[in-house]
């Protein structure tokens, strides 16, 4: 065998441990949704087995259904999406297009609100949200969420609003348009790809978000990745149910990262390519 | 690229003397204010309130489960945390933590991207494939391989670890293996964000350097030490950067996972402000406690964007 034909094959294996190493946890949790608690547990682990879909059956329409979660996880992320767009489309555009006194103090500011740490925002909210009685609601998690979605979503925004030529907007503002209505005909949807790419991520981190959601949520405000813990006990684990909680509460965040997948890279790395050049 | 245009924003400018120049000019402020207001506002009210708060608060005593010897005590919480034991085994923590793991993704990141790069074909699994574990919510992640891969005598790891003629291991039970586990976990999430950005910046650099670097019959090391990582410098900080800072608050997959057991043994500094806080219910001293955080993370975020100017 040749070096290069040695190499080819080593490049090969290295490559499939790698695709194994990131998709087999995720693999796994999907078959063992699929399989009766005795199969869970099976030693040595069943690759193959009859599959059913009794835990999903169960999480959704048995007793203690999560779907109740599920919807409070929809409606924070999607409540959270709404509302932060409305605020952060606008300012990114003033960010990015117009000229007034103290700009760069308001880009610094915006960026150096992501460095608080989470836990020191939640002790000073919990302790206000508890006076006011807005504890176990949805205003209450989703005003704290813009915390960190409305940075990031403004970030973001700004290098999407900034890669459009001036030449569109100056036509029409001497057109006679106002400044309000060059915004919302003509810069708006020169940036629809850009604001797409920005729900979505806004989307999946209040999907995710966790450490907010443990402190401020409570029975009837409950999203799902706080709720999973009730199948895990000291007693016992309910390990196909589990399982399926897992899967549900991934399915979401998966297909719209598949789907946005050629997108996501450029939100991940805003300003890290660059250099991060316009701080 | 927008160098040759003319903006009103550059006609009010550039025109100041003229009395239209003002009006536009002023016109142009008052609607970036509105444009503004809303998202500040509630920056305002979401970071910088609650800021102040925390620092206030942290200057009392508030205990939610002994209500009545709570009083303002000036700087004896932090008196406290100075002499706290487990404070400081939670900042080595929080640093064996996040030094470790961002290391981690920086070197298997930039391995992978390497080696994706020189293939000629499949790139596009791997773009695809490294997305899942950056999407997907930290706490399910962390409770996936608390359960289905890291428990005892069940889980994948421990079947691999038997057959490897390892034997059996309490992978969250025991404190070392379980700074392991937190530490492999995260890695295993994260690395496709670095393995991402640094393909991306890859695919960005200029081929002709690399032509003429082979004419000059430079080995593929030099090649890499002499144009690849300079030119990646960039790239690189602004991951170790960005990870940095995700992993010193990191939470949920620890808290899944561990709880930041056993005993102290994976309590990242975060994660004992939130027990202090919300188990333990001293909130002023959890107030401290965060408030150190802050101010840790504020001191390494200043290093590295020192390092980032440097050269």
């Amino acid at each position: 065998m040749t070096a290069k034909r040695l190499r080819v094959f080593a490049l090969l294996a290295i490559s499939m441990v790698f695709l194994l190493a990131w998709t087999f946890p995720i693999i796994w949790s999907v078959m063992n949704s699929l399989k009766t608690d005795p199969d869970v547990l099976a030693y040595p682990p069943k690759l193959v087995f009859a599959p059913t879909l009794d835990a999903y059956r169960d999480v959704l329409f048995g007793s203690g259904s999560i779907l109740p979660n599920l919807l409070s996880s929809a409606i924070i992320s999607v409540g959270t999406t709404i509302v932060t767009m409305l605020m952060a489309v606008p300012a990114a555009y003033a960010l990015a297009r117009l000229r007034f006194r103290g700009k760069k103090f308001a880009g610094f500011y915006v960026l150096a609100t992501q460095m608080l740490p989470p836990v020191g925002i939640i002790i000073p909210y919990f302790l206000v949200l508890r006076n006011i009685g807005w504890i176990d609601t949805y205003q209450g998690i989703i005003l704290i969420y813009l915390s960190f979605s409305l940075p990031f979503a403004i970030w973001l925004l700004v290098s999407y609003f900034e890669d459009i030529p001036f030449e569109m907007e100056e036509a029409a503002y001497l057109d006679g348009a106002s400044r309000l209505k060059t915004l919302w005909r003509i810069i708006i949807p020169q940036v629809r790809g850009g604001i797409a790419v920005t729900v979505v991520f806004v989307f999946l981190n209040a999907w995710n978000e966790f450490l907010f959601a443990v402190v401020l949520s409570g029975n009837t405000v409950r999203p799902v990745t706080v709720a999973m813990f009730n199948f895990v006990s000291v007693e016992q684990t309910l390990w196909a149910k589990l399982a399926a909680v897992s899967v549900l509460a991934m399915l979401p965040v998966v297909v719209l990262g598949v789907v946005a997948q050629k997108h996501i890279v450029k939100g991940l790395t805003v300003g890290a390519v660059k250099g991060g050049g316009r701080r | 690229m927008a160098t040759t245009a003319v903006t009103s924003a550059e006609i009010a400018s550039e025109a100041p003397r003229s009395d239209f120049g003002r009006v536009l000019a002023q016109r142009e402020r008052r609607f970036a204010a509105a444009l503004l207001a809303p998202a500040f506002l509630a920056l305002l009210a979401t970071t910088t309130f609650p800021l102040l708060f925390l620092i206030y608060t942290s200057a009392f005593r508030m205990d939610l489960a002994m209500p009545f010897t709570n009083g303002f005590i000036g700087f004896e919480n932090y008196q406290t945390l100075l002499a706290d034991e487990r404070f400081w085994t939670s900042l080595l923590v929080s640093l064996v933590y996040t030094g470790s793991t961002v290391a981690l993704q920086v070197i298997v990141g930039l391995a992978l991207a390497l080696l994706v790069m020189d293939m000629k074909r499949g790139q596009g699994w791997f773009r695809i494939i490294a997305i899942l574990p950056v999407v997907l919510s930290p706490a399910v992640v962390g409770m996936i391989w608390r359960t289905f891969m890291l428990a005892p005598e069940f889980g994948i790891v421990d079947y691999l670890a038997i057959n490897a003629g390892l034997g059996s291991k309490n992978w969250l039970g025991d404190p070392t293996l379980a700074m392991v586990s937190v530490v492999a976990i995260h890695t295993w999430q994260w690395t496709p964000f670095a393995f991402m950005v640094l393909l991306a910046s890859l695919a960005s650099l200029p081929e002709d350097i690399y032509e003429a670097a082979r004419l000059d019959r430079a080995s593929a090391w030099q090649r890499f030490r002499r144009i690849t990582l300079p030119l990646l410098r960039p790239a690189i900080v602004m991951v170790v950067i960005m990870r940095t800072m995700v992993a010193l608050t990191a939470f949920a997959a620890i808290f899944t996972v561990t709880a930041g057991g056993p005993g102290t043994a994976t309590e990242i500094l975060n994660l004992y402000a939130y027990r202090k806080s919300f188990t333990e219910l001293s909130i002023g001293y959890g107030s401290a406690l965060a408030v150190a955080l802050l101010i840790v993370t504020i001191i390494i975020s200043g290093i590295l964007f020192a390092m980032r100017r440097a050269k």
